[in-house]
């Protein structure tokens, strides 16, 4: 299998990576700036402190007041917080901060430290009466400093996190690859035309072991169909040869004129077998069509009840020159999804099987009923039936049992009806009738009409 | 009758000429679509025979062409189809009849005969005759030199069937199609069943029989 990049395994992974990323890098984006400003908060909240208790100062001395105040702080509390008291003037005259006049409101502003150098500062610039303006600031160090500690803690996070999601991610496209190489292998030994492999499937029911479940669904069914498509060739070729081979014998003696002139019988018997070859075909043609299942998109409302009393009608005087009986029992106004036509050549099959293969005298049944598993139609003789264990059999196309070897047909009766029933949703079986065969059509009750 | 066949497979248009020139059709072959269509419209028409399969215009869309135009012939399409939805497909597009190839040439000349009737009889007649047949459509009665025979219905609509046809042979399967409504061979003896027994009701008192038999073509009912 491609371990490249035309692999969707590899493309799944990386994407889920690149996803993984970047929701790492917005979680610390979020964090640095959510802790940078509490921080920032907390630093303005001391200014603002800083600058009331000076102001309270003010209240009581006066501008005198404010400056012993921050002569005081300079010289007992050498702390981030600095201060400068300017008069109208502009000139400093108190606090510890050596910078040059700055305009009223909050600032950032550079002051030089004696033992650092230049330094960031946060300033709160007020305007006291008299055109004083005091300056509380607060050094800017110790939030670049945590910036810094989060920016470097949070970067090793993240390549942790990283390599670890990488290290995720491959193992995903392998555990994909891995799932997926067993299913490939399969398709492309059928390819090769090993037809009998099947993929493996785990026990854990996923949606791996699910398509690998399908798959060999779907090789079942196209093996069945293949064994079912050899069948068919065979029992045509079989079926074709037999009367194409009396019609091209028939033809030859018509030739020879030996006391054998072409004449009108002979010539109505060679169209005969002629027709039947043609029938032969018209049938198989016809049973495909109804598998393929396209019919489906013309089917209506039947009204069963009226379809089979008619056609009981008709094959009861069927069955009387044939010299059987046919009982005909049909519920009243079952109605079923589907096609008239077709549903009446099964019924027709059902009931000339019953006839053609029972001796004469036999009682046959042909009854509709509804139940609450649906509608049920079922074709029933007295005669000698088929053994059970031929039953499925006895539905494929072309398979004449050994008993009906000497009655004509092409052994495509009953593989019609089963077409028949399977393009309606309808399920065809055979049952002993004891004695006798029992043929049934179930019409689930969802396509009751 | 005037018939136009529009059949690009000479063997099968040669086949057709013969079968109804023997019955003095005048039968008029063209081998495309696009003629086809022309001359439909152009000239008039007793049946036209459609091939589906034709070049240049397939025999569909010409039906459908020719219908829009006011066509009104009546057409009888030849398929080398024979699947249940070609024959929607092409009674859909506006076809009278549908016959699948290959077909014997008695059907072919039954089937064309009946549509070329189907125009020259009374829609609206309330009553069929042929012979001492008298049918009384509204009444569903039949009589026999006027008196009065009992037939069940199916075997009243098969006897209606060959007396709308009088004259005129009724294949095997036009009567399936028109009696039963089966567009299928059942393979059983289902019409010899049916027509013995409207014959024996028919002729009872030893009375000459009136349904002609003929192998490989069908029944027919005298005229007159």
């Amino acid at each position: 299998m491609k371990f490249g990049p035309g692999s969707a395994a590899n493309r799944i992974a990386l994407l889920g990576w690149l996803i993984y990323a970047a929701a790492t890098l917005l979680l610390g984006i979020a964090v640095y700036f959510a802790t940078h400003a509490a921080f920032s908060r907390q630093i303005d909240e001391r200014i603002e402190q800083a600058t009331s208790a000076l102001l309270i100062e003010y209240h009581d001395d006066g501008v005198g007041g404010v400056q012993s105040a921050l002569d005081q702080q300079g010289r007992n509390r050498p702390i981030g917080l600095g201060t400068a008291l300017f008069d109208a003037r502009g000139a400093r005259i108190a606090g510890n901060l050596a910078i040059p006049l700055t305009e009223p409101g909050w600032r950032n502003i550079v002051f030089h430290d004696p033992g650092e150098g230049r330094e960031q500062a946060r300033a709160q610039v007020t305007v006291l009466p008299g055109n004083y303006r005091l300056v509380v600031a607060a050094d800017l160090e110790s939030l670049e400093t945590i910036d810094h500690t989060i920016l470097a803690m949070f970067g090793v996070t993240v390549v942790v996190l990283l390599l670890l999601g990488l290290a995720g991610a491959l193992l995903l496209a392998r555990y994909l690859h891995r799932r997926l190489a067993g299913i490939e292998a399969t398709s492309s030994a059928i390819v090769r035309g090993d037809f009998t492999r099947r993929a493996g499937i785990g026990t854990a029911g996923d949606e791996f072991d699910r398509v690998a479940l399908s798959l060999n669904t779907m090789l079942d069914r196209i093996a069945g169909l293949i064994a079912n498509l050899r069948q068919v060739t065979a029992g045509l070729a079989h079926d074709l040869r037999t009367p194409l081979s009396h019609l091209r014998n028939h033809l030859e003696r018509m030739r020879g004129g030996q006391g054998q002139a072409a004449t009108g019988a002979s010539i109505d018997e060679a169209v005969a077998q002629a027709d039947n070859v043609l029938a032969l075909f018209d049938a198989i043609l016809r049973i495909s069509e109804v598998e393929e299942g396209s019919l489906r998109r013309a089917f209506s409302a039947v009204d069963l009840s009226t379809l089979v009393s008619e056609l009981g009608d008709t094959l009861v005087l069927l069955a009387e020159d044939e010299r059987h009986f046919l009982h005909v029992a049909v519920g009243d106004g079952i109605r079923v999804q589907g096609d008239r036509e077709l549903i009446a050549q099964a019924l027709t099959n059902l009931v000339e099987n019953a006839l053609r293969h029972t001796p004469e005298g036999s009682v046959i049944g042909l009854q509709v009923r509804c139940d609450e598993g649906g509608a049920l139609v079922t074709v029933s003789d007295n005669g000698p039936g088929i053994p059970e264990a031929d039953h499925e059999r006895a539905q494929q196309r072309f398979v004449r049992l050994e008993s009906a070897r000497s009655a004509p047909g092409h052994g495509l009766g009953l593989s019609m009806v089963r077409a028949i029933a399977q393009a309606h949703g309808a399920t065809f079986s055979l049952g002993d009738a004891g004695p006798g065969l029992r043929a049934e059509i179930r019409f689930p009750k969802r396509i009751i009409a | 009758m005037r018939i136009l066949l529009a059949e690009d497979d000479t063997d099968t248009a040669q086949f057709i000429e013969t079968s109804l020139g023997e019955l003095s059709h005048v039968v008029k072959s063209v081998g495309t679509g696009d003629a086809a269509l022309r001359i439909a419209r152009s000239e008039s028409w007793d049946v036209i025979i459609l091939d589906r399969m034709l070049p240049e215009l397939d025999g569909l869309t010409l039906l459908k062409a020719a219908r829009s135009c006011g066509v009104t012939t009546p057409v009888l399409m030849l398929t080398a189809l024979g699947r249940i939805e070609d024959r929607v497909d092409g009674l859909d597009a506006g076809a009278d009849d549908y016959l699948v190839k290959p077909f014997a040439p008695s059907e072919l000349v039954a089937r064309v005969q009946a549509l070329g009737r189907r125009y020259t009889q009374s829609e609206i007649a309330t009553k069929l005759l042929a012979g001492p047949l008298e049918l009384d459509l509204i009444a569903r009665e039949i009589r026999r030199d006027g008196r009065l025979v009992l037939l069940q219905p199916r075997e009243l609509r098969l006897l209606e069937v060959l007396m709308r046809h009088a004259g005129e042979f009724v294949t095997r399967a036009m009567l399936l199609e028109d009696v039963w409504d089966f567009h299928f061979d059942p393979q059983t003896k289902l019409i010899e069943t049916h027509m013995s027994r409207l014959r024996a009701k028919l002729n009872e008192g030893g009375l000459p029989d009136l349904i002609e038999t003929v192998r490989g073509s069908g029944y027919r009912v005298r005229a007159v």
